[in-house]
């Protein structure tokens, strides 16, 4: 009885996943079929449909992210790569777009770190998925469990030393796949970059226009929001700068 | 007379002291009369006994005349006046001046500067007539014996010794080669011949075909006199400006060795500078009605031939293609004919090499294409214009080059040969990415954030604990065997007292068969003995494991009558079955509790 219920709970899922994908799937199409006819509206639109769908799909953001780029608006393409690349920061075609429209903002931005030793690890950071890294964590501790059991199991009354010095070597990977899979998850999860989408917005230096002007960014700046406080945000540039802005002319990095 | 020998001791000592304070300078001409092929000696003395250490003087610039060379000569002498050394240096300075041309000139004075004081010498007049005014010395016998008949021989230098401008052409257009020869006529002995200053050929692009190497003449009867000539210069002139050029006059130094008179006379050489007459040239602009736009500023007359190595080709083949223009003319200063612009074939850069003939206005320019073939299909190539202008038509003219048609056929591979000539892809512009068009809509699932992830970590864990326990049961099973046996005891203590109950409740006196079977084995498990081990043997390790005295004896109690119950028939009551199993179940309670044999 047990078993017939599962398998029944387990039909209706797939039905229920099937269908809606399968629909999803034609707007998609209809969808790249109006951007080819350089039909950016309307396929922007189609697009956003299936967003709104709650789907969380890299080459949907995208796509979406070079519709709006067709359209002229650079602050929307720029916040669309950032969330496709917080999707899936393996994204190739992503971060070539996403570096090309940086080009075409009012201020200079880099994505990629000036250091080179640090943007060659960086590089290396991006190219693993957070599944990957999970894995790979996953991975070295069953290594060290094997070892572990071994360990009981064969070395009981014996010099232990070869044994011990794989587990060490293994234990030492474990923590760095680990704490890069914790990093990772905390950048997936972490709401506190944001885009630009207003063409300028000026920085106070506290929550309200009557402060001191300190700066003033342009459509597409990516930023850090540190914290809000009514209507207004504390952001830090990525060169240091910090300073309030109205918070309706920004975009955080999620989805 | 000795007054008189006063005076003269006196004067000279005056001299003396006065030559001693100072230096002499003075300058003077071998003559102030000369011709223009003659040259003017200055002497320039310097005197005193310090003259030695004078610096040689300087010539200013003479104009009018150029500086031949100097040579240097001293002369000293010594008297001794009163017992003292007096020494007198007379330094000479001979500089040997050419002049330029007729007319009265001064040579300016000169001066010295010496120890803070300035010498200067007096200015010269110079008269100096067209010619010369030497006598010419006697024309050479051999050239005297021919041209006795001839009576007027002339007596003057120029008239037998000269150097004639000989040009091609006099007349023409600008770019258009011409050639002029330097050629020396002369009637006398010469023994030595060099050239003098080079001459400014000015709005001409030179290049020499001939200059001679050694002395060596021919026989010329020129205007009815038998002259030695020789052709000193052959040049190639190209002019690049228009206008009225003047071809420069050309020096000649030449040494005459005059006949000698007598048997103790050997004859002495005489040097004389010669220069030909300037020659001027009219260059006409070339004319601008009719001018080709693609002229190739090529001017004189051309050929043009055309090659090419294949015409049937495969896509990445590559062939030659050649283009030759020969002819008189300024070859070197030839613009390369424009390609047309042909969409398939890829033409490189052209190697081109120039090859010109000894008498430097003709030849040949090659220039190579290698071209490749980059699509299939049939192509032409098309003609390849070359506009130059015909002196002797005095007009444009344009070649063409033949038209080629080419098959290209579908190539193996699409390999394009190595060159020199290859190039680096070029950006043409930026732009974003195409969209994706295929996508598995899926969410994205992050391992993290499911609960079987962590279950798996969770499972790998508890394997240690069960691999403890699992080992240490094992460890016990390999380290006593016996153990095994101890654990047994209990089930066949169980299995006899079961059997011995159910006898116990019929009072079968089989009862105390099966009490001392299962006693017996039970007890030689228990205490880690050979089973069948004698009751003796069981007692004696009973009594070593166990502390309790009533027990030990009960248990002892109970094999004897079970022996006697089981020998001597008669040995038991039925009633006592019942109490004996009591019994036994109590001593069993205390015999769990004893530890088993040795560990």
């Amino acid at each position: 009885m047990n078993k017939k219920m599962v398998f029944y709970l387990l039909l209706m899922i797939s039905a229920n996943f099937l269908n809606s994908t399968e629909l999803t799937q034609n707007i998609f199409d209809s969808a790249v079929e109006l951007y080819q006819n350089k039909n950016y509206e309307q396929a922007l639109l189609e697009f956003e449909k299936i967003r709104n769908e709650k789907v969380q799909n890299a080459d949907l953001y995208y796509n979406i992210g070079n519709c709006h780029y067709r359209l002229q608006e650079l602050g929307e393409a720029v916040l669309n790569y950032k969330i496709a690349l917080k999707i899936d920061p393996t994204h190739q075609a992503a971060r070539r777009n996403l570096r090309f429209v940086l080009t075409q903002t009012k201020d200079k931005q880099q994505l990629d770190h000036e250091n080179r030793i640090f943007s060659f690890w960086q590089k290396i950071f991006n190219s693993m998925s957070i599944n990957l890294l999970s894995l790979l964590s996953l991975i070295f501790f069953l290594l060290v469990i094997l070892i572990i059991d071994l360990i009981i199991l064969r070395y009981a009354g014996r010099e232990k030393t070869a044994p011990i010095f794989i587990m060490i070597i293994a234990i030492i990977f474990l923590v760095i796949f680990a704490t890069l899979t914790a990093i990772k998850y905390h950048e997936f999860r972490a709401m506190d970059e944001a885009v630009l989408l207003s063409p300028s917005a000026i920085g106070y230096s506290g929550p309200s226009a009557e402060f001191t002007r300190v700066f003033t960014i342009h459509e597409g700046m990516i930023f850090n929001v540190e914290k809000e406080q009514n209507g207004w945000s504390l952001i830090k540039l990525k060169n240091g700068l910090g300073g309030w802005i109205k918070k309706d002319n920004f975009r955080r990095v999620t989805f | 007379m000795k007054i008189k020998i006063f005076f003269i001791t006196l004067l000279i000592l005056l001299m003396f002291s006065h030559l001693a304070a100072e230096i002499d300078i003075q300058a003077y001409v071998d003559k102030t009369k000369i011709g223009t092929q003659d040259i003017l000696k200055l002497t320039i003395e310097v005197s005193g006994n310090k003259a030695g250490s004078v610096p040689q003087p300087e010539l200013p610039e003479i104009k009018n005349f150029v500086n031949r060379g100097v040579s240097t000569s001293s002369s000293s002498s010594y008297s001794i006046i009163n017992g003292k050394m007096e020494s007198q240096v007379t330094k000479s300075y001979i500089f040997r001046l050419q002049p330029q041309k007729a007319g009265n000139f001064i040579i300016p004075p000169i001066s010295i500067q010496y120890k803070g004081k300035n010498h200067t010498t007096q200015p010269i007049k110079i008269n100096v007539i067209q010619g010369s005014t030497e006598p010419a010395p006697p024309t050479s016998s051999r050239h005297q014996r021919r041209e006795k008949p001839s009576a007027s021989s002339s007596q003057k230098l120029s008239d037998n010794l000269f150097l004639k401008t000989i040009v091609n052409k006099r007349s023409v257009y600008k770019n258009e080669p011409l050639i002029v020869k330097y050629k020396l006529y002369s009637r006398y002995n010469i023994s030595n011949l060099s050239f003098g200053e080079e001459p400014d050929f000015q709005g001409f692009w030179k290049d020499d075909i001939f200059i001679p190497k050694q002395v060596n003449f021919d026989r010329e009867n020129y205007q009815g006199q038998l002259f030695s000539t020789m052709l000193m210069r052959s040049t190639a002139l190209i002019p690049n400006e228009a206008g009225d050029l003047e071809i420069p006059s050309q020096e000649l130094v030449v040494d005459i060795r005059t006949e000698p008179r007598s048997f103790f006379d050997f004859g002495s050489s005489k040097r004389y500078t010669i220069r030909s007459k300037s020659v001027k040239i009219k260059v006409k602009e070339l004319p601008i009605q009719n001018r080709p736009v693609n002229f190739s500023n090529a001017v004189g007359q051309f050929q043009l031939d055309s090659d090419i190595s294949s015409n049937v080709l495969k896509v990445g083949d590559s062939f030659t293609y050649t283009l030759k223009i020969s002819g008189t003319g300024n070859l070197n200063q030839i613009d390369v004919p424009k390609l047309p612009d042909i969409n398939n074939l890829r033409f490189l850069d052209p190697e081109i090499s120039t090859s010109i003939n000894n008498n430097k206005i003709s030849g040949t320019k090659t220039i190579k294409y290698l071209v490749i073939a980059q699509e299939k299909g049939q192509f032409q190539l098309p003609a390849i214009k070359f506009t130059f202008f015909d002196t002797k038509s005095k007009s444009y003219r344009t070649l063409q080059t033949e038209i080629y048609d080419l098959s290209v056929a579908e190539g193996e591979s699409n390999f394009i040969q190595s060159s020199a000539a290859q190039s680096i892809v070029q950006q043409e512009g930026t732009d974003i990415s195409f969209i994706i068009t295929k996508t598995e809509l899926q969410n994205r699932t992050i391992l993290v954030e499911k609960f079987l992830y962590w279950f798996i970590w969770f499972l790998f864990i508890s394997t240690i604990p069960i691999v403890k326990i699992y080992a240490k049961e094992k460890n016990k099973l390999a380290a006593n065997t016996d153990y095994l046996r101890q654990k047994k005891a209990k089930r066949i203590l169980k299995k006899y007292l079961k059997q011995a109950s159910r006898k116990a409740a019929a009072t079968d006196p089989e009862f105390y068969t099966a009490v001392q079977n299962g006693l017996s084995n039970y007890l030689a498990d228990k205490l880690a003995i050979a089973r069948g081990s004698s009751t003796e043997e069981l007692f004696q390790k009973l009594k070593e494991n166990l502390s309790d005295e009533n027990t030990y004896t009960e248990l002892q109690k109970i094999f004897v009558k079970c022996d006697q119950a089981r020998f001597m028939p008669g040995g038991f009551s039925k009633n006592d079955i019942r109490q004996d199993f009591e019994k036994i179940k109590n001593l069993l309670s205390k015999l769990s509790r004893i530890k088993g044999g040795k560990k």
